[in-house]
C-alpha cells in the first residue's frame, strides 16, 4: 500500500486533495506525466492549473474536451504511454449534465433561466461537484487506463466529499419549496407546514431580493421537478466509484503547520468516509542531513570570518545551520501531525528551488517521488 | 514617519484588504500588520471571512468567532460567518430579531446566500463597511481594518458581489448596502488592496494579474508585499557558479581560512549553498519580472527560517513593517 509506483501502476482513478497553495495541480501533473512515461494510458483533469504550466501542456484553452500531450524527451519507453489532459469548465459540464438527464426543450428552459445562470457557476460545491461528474464521465468512456483528478482548493477537508450532497439537497430544495410555496402555487397542505419564521423569511426575502428573482427561483425549481432523484443516483455512483479500490487518494501537503493541520484533517476524512487513501505528498521539503563536522555551523563561521573569509565559506557555514534547522523543524511538524496515523505513508518532494512549469521539470518531481524512470518496463508488454 | 495618506504605506487606507495567491502568507501578513499598526498606537480590528479560523493559531487562540475579541493592545479581531452576518443585517436593517434567531441553524440561510448573487459576499464585506463606519464619541472606532481577505482567484467576484446587486436591484435597502459596499471599496481613501506573493514565477503571475482586474474594477491596489524573501549572502557574480559547484570553492575557502573539513562536510555545506544559490537566482527573476509588469511598489518581508507561524514569528515581521515605515 505504501508504494506510489505501484499505485500508479495499478489503480485507475488518483484523486490528489488538500489545501490551497501546496503544489497541488504540480503534483497531478507530475503523477500524469511519470505514468504515461511508464507506459500507461493516462489523462489529468486540472481545475485551474497556472497559467505558464497549462501552457506547456497545451491546456490553456477551456474548452472542457480532452487534449493529447505530446511525451517529448529521449527517454520514452516501448510502447510508449499516452498523456491527455484537460481543464474543467464547470459551466459547460453543467449544461452537459442537463442535457444527459432531461429532454432537450426542459433542458433549454433551465438554461435560459438567470437563476440557473447564476448557481452553475457559483453556487458553493458546483466547481467540486462538477470535477466529479467529469471523472464519472471519463471513466465511462473508457479510454484511459488512469484518470488523475486534480481538485478545486477546497476552504475545508470537508467540502470536496459533500459537494455532490450539498449541491443535491440544494436543488431537492424542501425547505426552498417550502419557503416558496405562493411561487410553485403549491396546494394546501404546505400551508400547514409553513412556520412562521418561514412566512415572516419569504416577506422579508422578498423586500431584499424583488419579485421577480424568487419567481426565477421557483421555476427553477419547477423545471428541475422529478430530477432530483437522478442527481442522487449521479452522485451515488461517482461516490462509489471514488470509494472503490481501484481509486486511490493522495493528499498533498506541505510541511508548514498550516498546511499539515489540513491534510491531517483531509486524512482522518477520508478515513471516515471508508475512502481508499495512498498516502500523502510531502512538497517543498527542506531534507538536510546532520553531517559529522558540522555539528556547529555557527561556530565555524565565526573562525572563517576570525580568518577573513566573510564572502563564502561563512555564509554558507550560516545557512547550513539555519536549513539544518528548518529541516529538524519540519521533520517535527510532519511528524506531530501525521506521526499517530500508522500506515498513512508520506512521499516527500524536496524544494526544487525552481517553478515546476514545464515537463521536463514534471519529471524531476516524479524522480523525486518515484526514483529514476526505469530502463525497461518491469511489467507486460502492453499497457 | 510616513504621510499616512501616501500610497506607499499599507496603512494609506482605513480598510487594507489582505489577499494574494493560496499559500503564499495572507493571514501571516495581516496579523503582523495588524500587530504593527496597533503598536503604532492605532486601533485595529483584524477581519477573517472565509473561516479558517487561520488566524487564532498564530495568537495562541483556538477560537476567533463573531464577537470581536482582544487579541494584543490595540488589536481585536473577529470571524465574520455568513449566517450571522445575515441575522444582524436582519435586526439591523428591519428591525426583526425574533425571525432572526429562528433562521439561524436553518437552511434558510444557505438559501438567502445562495440565492441572490453574491449576497453572501455582500454580507461579509457588509460586516466589514459597518467596522469600517462604526463611531462613538464623534470618532471612529478603528482606525485600520485588516480584512484577511479570500484569495486572488475569488477575489475579484468578492469585491464585484456589491456592483453585481446593485444591476439586479434597483431600490431598497440591499441595493443601498450595496451600493455603500461599492463606494467603499473603490474610494482610495477608504479602501485598498495589499497583495502579498512570494518571490516566485506563478504568485508574482498571478499577482500581476489580480492587479490589473482589480485596477480595472477601479479598487486601489498596493503596495504589494514580497513575503519569505530569502536573504542574499552571495555575491550576485558567483550565483551562477554556486548553483552548479560549490564544493570547490567552498574547500578552497576552507582550507585557506585554516578549517578542517571532510568530504562530507564539505559536500553537506555544498549542497545547501547550492540549493540557496538556486533559489536566490530564481527570487531575483521573479522579483525582476514584478517589477517589470507592474509599476506598484512593493517592499520585501524576510523568509523565517521556520515551518511554525506563532506570535514569536509574527511580531518578528510587524517589527520589520514598522523598520519599513509601512504603517505609518
Amino acid at each position: 500500500m505504501s508504494d506510489l509506483s505501484q499505485l500508479l501502476a495499478e489503480r485507475h482513478v488518483l484523486v490528489c486533495v488538500g489545501p490551497g497553495g501546496v503544489g497541488k495541480t504540480t503534483t497531478a501533473a507530475a503523477l500524469a506525466v511519470r505514468a504515461a512515461d511508464e507506459g500507461r494510458r493516462v489523462i489529468v483533469l486540472t481545475i485551474d492549473p497556472a497559467r505558464r504550466l497549462a501552457q506547456s501542456l497545451g491546456l490553456d484553452g477551456l474548452d472542457n474536451t480532452p487534449k493529447r500531450i505530446p511525451l517529448e524527451g529521449e527517454r520514452r519507453q516501448k510502447p510508449p504511454g499516452e498523456l491527455w489532459g484537460m481543464m474543467l469548465d464547470m459551466k459547460s459540464t453543467f449544461d452537459d449534465m442537463i442535457l444527459d438527464m432531461t429532454s432537450p426543450d426542459r433542458a433549454e428552459k433551465i438554461f435560459a433561466n438567470p437563476f440557473y445562470q447564476h448557481i452553475s457557476s457559483t453556487l458553493a460545491g458546483t466547481q467540486e461537484y462538477m470535477a466529479m461528474e467529469k471523472l464519472w464521465e471519463l471513466h465511462e468512456e473508457g479510454r484511459w487506463e488512469l484518470i488523475v483528478l486534480d481538485t478545486p482548493p477546497t476552504r475545508s477537508a470537508l467540502d470536496f466529499l459533500d459537494a455532490p450532497k450539498k449541491v443535491t439537497d440544494f436543488l431537492e430544495g424542501r425547505f426552498l419549496r417550502l419557503l416558496l410555496w405562493p411561487y410553485l402555487q403549491a396546494g394546501k397542505t404546505y400551508m400547514k407546514a409553513v412556520s412562521f419564521g418561514a412566512k415572516a423569511f419569504l416577506k422579508v426575502a422578498t423586500k431584499i431580493t424583488g419579485s421577480e428573482l424568487l419567481e426565477d427561483v421557483a421555476n427553477f425549481f419547477l423545471a428541475f421537478e422529478g430530477m432530483y432523484d437522478t442527481f442522487k443516483e449521479r452522485s451515488k455512483r461517482v461516490y462509489d466509484l471514488l470509494a472503490a479500490r481501484r481509486t486511490a487518494f493522495v493528499v498533498v501537503s506541505a510541511p508548514q503547520d498550516a498546511s499539515l493541520r489540513e491534510a491531517r484533517y483531509f486524512v482522518q476524512r477520508l478515513g471516515s468516509e471508508k475512502m481508499p487513501l495512498g498516502g500523502v505528498v510531502m512538497n517543498r521539503t527542506h531534507d538536510v542531513a546532520s553531517v559529522a563536522g558540522l555539528e556547529d555551523p555557527r561556530a565555524l563561521a565565526e573562525r572563517a570570518r576570525a580568518a577573513g573569509d566573510g564572502k563564502l565559506l561563512a555564509p554558507a557555514l550560516e545557512l547550513y545551520g539555519s536549513w539544518r534547522e528548518v529541516s529538524i523543524r519540519e521533520d517535527a511538524a510532519v511528524a506531530a501531525s501525521l506521526g499517530d496515523l500508522t500506515d498513512v505513508p508520506v512521499w516527500r518532494v524536496p524544494d526544487l528551488a525552481d517553478d515546476v512549469h514545464d515537463m521536463a521539470s514534471l519529471r524531476q518531481v516524479g524522480e523525486a517521488l518515484l526514483g529514476p524512470l526505469p530502463r525497461t518496463r518491469a511489467k507486460g508488454e502492453s499497457a | 514617519m510616513i504621510d499616512p495618506l501616501m500610497p506607499a504605506s499599507l496603512t494609506a487606507s482605513r480598510l487594507a484588504i489582505v489577499s494574494g495567491k493560496g499559500g503564499v502568507g495572507k493571514t501571516t501578513v495581516s496579523a503582523a500588520l495588524a500587530l504593527a499598526a496597533g503598536r503604532a498606537g492605532k486601533r485595529v480590528l483584524l477581519v477573517e471571512v472565509e473561516q479558517r479560523q487561520a488566524i487564532a493559531p498564530l495568537f495562541g487562540e483556538r477560537l476567533i468567532g463573531y464577537e470581536e475579541r482582544r487579541l494584543a493592545p490595540n488589536v481585536t479581531a473577529i470571524s465574520v460567518e455568513p449566517d450571522e452576518a445575515l441575522v444582524e443585517y436582519l435586526y439591523l436593517f428591519y428591525g426583526i430579531g425574533r425571525v432572526g434567531k429562528v433562521l439561524r441553524g436553518t437552511k434558510a440561510v444557505d438559501f438567502a446566500t445562495n440565492v441572490a448573487p453574491g449576497l453572501r459576499d455582500i454580507l461579509l464585506i457588509g460586516k466589514v463597511k459597518e467596522a469600517e463606519r462604526r463611531r462613538q464619541e464623534g470618532r471612529y472606532v478603528y482606525d485600520l481594518i485588516v480584512l484577511d481577505a479570500p484569495p486572488t482567484g475569488r477575489l475579484p467576484r468578492f469585491l464585484d458581489a456589491p456592483r453585481a446587486v446593485t444591476e439586479l436591484v434597483s431600490s431598497g435597502p440591499i441595493r443601498q448596502q450595496a451600493q455603500g459596499v461599492l463606494d467603499m471599496v473603490t474610494d482610495p481613501k477608504r479602501c485598498r488592496v495589499v497583495l502579498v506573493t512570494l518571490p516566485e514565477d506563478m504568485p508574482v503571475r498571478e499577482t500581476v494579474d489580480a492587479a490589473d482586474a482589480l485596477a480595472k474594477m477601479g479598487v486601489a491596489v498596493g503596495p504589494i508585499v514580497i513575503n519569505s524573501v530569502l536573504p542574499e549572502v552571495f555575491s550576485p557574480s558567483k550565483l551562477k557558479v554556486l548553483a552548479k559547484d560549490a564544493a570547490t570553492p567552498l574547500a578552497a575557502d576552507a582550507e585557506q581560512a585554516g578549517i578542517r573539513l571532510t568530504e562530507d562536510a564539505v559536500d553537506g555545506l555544498a549542497r545547501v549553498t547550492s540549493m540557496h544559490a538556486r533559489k536566490t537566482l530564481s527570487q531575483r527573476g521573479a522579483i525582476a519580472e514584478l517589477d517589470r509588469e507592474t509599476s506598484i511598489p512593493s517592499l520585501h518581508l524576510p523568509y523565517i527560517f521556520s515551518p511554525r507561524m506563532g506570535r514569536e514569528e509574527i511580531d518578528r515581521l510587524s517589527t520589520e513593517l514598522e523598520a519599513q515605515g509601512m504603517v505609518g
